[in-house]
């Protein structure tokens, strides 16, 4: 018998386009199912469906009918389905209530009533389980973005559901963290609905692919979605040199994050920055665009440098998008508009940053700091939330502007980085860039 | 200490303030909590310190030209219309520090318990009103996020090559602020219902029984609001 049965589920948010359109599926107990598909497709909405968000959470209009273990989601409250359901959001910043990691993780065993002998050995072991238990004690505001992603994992799986959804659960994980976290939740026993922007890893665990464009399920995969093999590219360093990082060293507090790191970057090449999530990526790209200064070693920059950060959420200050955009050139609304036509956000122009799709928003953030045409571009993970086409599109983009300017891109994603990058610097040892 | 028995001596220094009626009797309490403050991150105090010191100067500031008490006149100026003249007499000071010092020592006993405590365990360790305190908690931590919040937009700016700078340079960044604590409550709410939140029957886990410093501070907690209401 299925464990949840979706029966032409058509949906749409207040005052928006239909997100979903008679949908219709079975999810069988155990099983791990891949779902794939553009950005804005409705694969989160179908996932809110399944946990009951949709429509109790978010109105809006819903024809059809979820079950999900014999309950109508209509009928039954999202929080009286937790336990039964349990949600990774896409998100993590946006789900932790309590401001320490083991407090987050006994937060829903809590609610769901779990007897309190048994509640913090569950967390615990949820915790060990993602490899966070070290993390146990920390602050949930001073983890990295892996890590509190880590956290967000631990807590859905600490309530041991019948279904699981996660909802691009890797988008900050190292490769091995990715691994692991699919691997686990395949492992955890049960049905698995996995959203991915990173096909690679979950295409091998799946048992079987849902493909949903236009909040339709559709009954083959895109070619782009199908995995690729990453290349690590090994290109000599060339080019006139705009950034140059000197052993430089950089702690926040008493943690040293960055130590003895050098690095260089020259006009025509793009370099891409990889390694493990806490190694210092983030860090070491901020020194380079010169966002932090280094406490021993020196940084040198020639020409303009401009960052793109990972959260597509900071930029967001302005109330209309090519406003936004044309802050970084003094309010050229003419440059703005080129360059948000050059992330395919033509026509855009006057629509609120606020009312963008997470995709949309990423493309804006990409704008706003293209339109500088710095001399040194610094993007901090992309591709975060990215959907594989566009990905494609970002990479060829970025290659047919390298010859401008020195580009250094932070990534998790090796295939993308094997698309765009000349050559790949690992804040780790070489060998473990592939592993 | 525990973090319970801590809010309840921080609530009671802050209630020995506002029944002491003697200027020296609330300026101790300010002081020994500003001390206490110091405890606090060095990076995070600085702005709940200069939130409740300035706070309690403007209101020693402002209470003389608002109010219109006492015989010593210090100075006196223009008669305005509505206010009438205005002058600045020792009372008014004298009620202005009073006043002043009520609100900051408040302010401070806020300060600690943002700073020092663990709102985490405070919310696991309240046995009824558990709703109450979580969103007392939630609501304490928007300072620090939007602290953070602040900072990452700055950031992102200047990573656009856009210094964000002064006061009008800074004010900017007040509407989307909101708008993203506005965006990110929903969220959380979101995430808050999917995990199980307000379900009946939820549990607690297990917490360590209070020490000999959890009940002294308790019993401290009580006498000083009996101190501040018959002595101080």
């Amino acid at each position: 018998m299925a464990l949840a049965r979706v029966s032409g589920l058509s949906f749409s948010y207040p005052g928006g386009h239909e997100a979903l359109r008679s949908v219709s599926l079975a999810l069988e107990p155990g099983e791990v199912v891949a779902l794939l598909g553009p950005s804005g497709g409705g694969k989160s909405t179908l996932l809110r469906a399944l946990a009951g968000l949709v429509p109790h959470f978010h109105g809006g209009r819903f024809a059809g009918r979820v079950e999900v273990g014999g309950l109508d989601t209509r009928r039954v409250r999202p929080a009286d389905l937790a336990g039964t359901v349990a949600t990774l959001f896409q998100d993590p910043e946006d789900q932790a209530v309590f401001t320490r990691v083991a407090a987050e993780v006994q937060f829903g065993l809590e609610n769901l009533g779990t007897p309190p002998a048994e509640i913090r050995p569950r967390a615990e072991e949820a915790l060990a389980a993602v490899g966070a238990l070290h993390l146990a004690e920390r602050p949930v505001a001073e983890l990295s973005g892996g890590e509190l992603q880590r956290v967000c994992l631990a807590s859905t799986l600490a309530l041991r559901p019948q279904l699981l959804l996660l909802d691009e659960p890797t988008s900050q994980l190292d490769p091995d963290g990715a691994a692991a976290a699919i691997e686990l939740a395949r492992e955890s026993g049960a049905a698995v609905v996995v959203s991915e922007q990173r096909p690679e890893r979950v295409l091998e665990a799946a048992d079987r692919v849902l493909f949903l464009a236009e909040g339709r399920l559709l009954d083959e995969v895109p070619g782009a979605w199908l995995p690729r093999e990453a290349v690590v590219p090994e290109a000599d360093p060339g080019g006139e040199p705009l950034c140059r990082l000197d052993k430089v060293s950089f702690a926040y507090g008493a943690v040293p994050v960055v130590q003895e790191r050098s690095l260089q970057v020259g006009r025509g090449e793009i370099v891409a920055l990889v390694g493990p999530n806490g190694s210092g990526k983030t860090t070491v790209a901020k020194l380079a665009a010169g966002l932090l200064e280094p406490q021993a070693g020196r940084v040198v920059r020639d020409g303009r440098a401009c960052y793109l950060s990972q959260d597509p959420g900071r930029y967001l200050v302005r109330e209309r998008t090519d406003e936004e955009v044309a802050l970084a050139v003094g309010g050229d609304l003419e440059r703005a508009r080129a360059a948000l036509a050059q992330v395919g956000l033509a026509g855009f122009d006057e629509r609120h940053p606020r009312d963008l799709s997470s995709g949309e928003r990423e493309r804006l953030a990409l704008a706003a700091v293209l339109v500088a045409d710095p001399d040194l571009l610094v993007l901090d993970e992309p591709t975060r939330g990215v959907d594989p086409p566009r990905k494609d599109d970002l990479a060829a983009l970025l290659r047919a502007q390298a010859a401008r300017r020195a580009t250094l891109v932070v990534t998790n994603d090796l295939v993308f980085a094997g698309e765009v990058a000349d050559r790949c610097v690992s804040t780790v040892a070489r060998e473990a860039v592939l592993a | 200490m525990s973090p319970a028995p801590a809010a309840l001596l921080l609530a009671g220094l802050a209630a020995a303030a506002l029944l002491a009626d003697r200027i020296v009797s609330v300026a101790a309490i300010a002081a020994v909590l500003f001390v206490v403050c110091l405890r606090g991150p060095a990076g995070r105090r600085r702005l709940y310190l200069v939130g409740a010191l300035g706070s309690g100067l403007a209101v020693f500031v402002v209470t003389p030209f608002v109010s219109q008490i006492g015989y010593h006149v210090l100075w006196s100026g223009p008669t305005i219309p509505v206010f009438g003249t205005l002058d600045v007499t020792r009372e008014e000071l004298r009620i202005g520090l009073f006043q002043g010092l009520r609100l900051t020592a408040v302010a401070l006993a806020f300060a600690a318990y943002a700073l020092l405590l663990d709102h985490d365990r405070l919310v696991q360790a309240a046995g009824f009103a558990r709703r109450s305190v979580l969103a007392v908690a939630l609501a304490t931590r928007l300072v620090p996020t939007l602290e953070r919040d602040a900072s990452g937009l700055s950031e992102a700016l200047r990573g656009r090559g856009v210094e964000v700078t002064g006061v009008r340079g800074r004010a900017t960044l007040l509407a989307p602020l909101l708008a993203g604590s506005l965006e990110r409550a929903l969220n959380l709410a979101e995430a808050m219902e999917a995990r199980g939140y307000g379900r009946p029957g939820a549990t607690r886990a297990p917490r360590p029984g209070w020490t000999a410093l959890d009940k002294a501070a308790v019993t401290l907690g009580i006498a000083a609001i009996a101190i501040g209401a018959l002595w101080l």
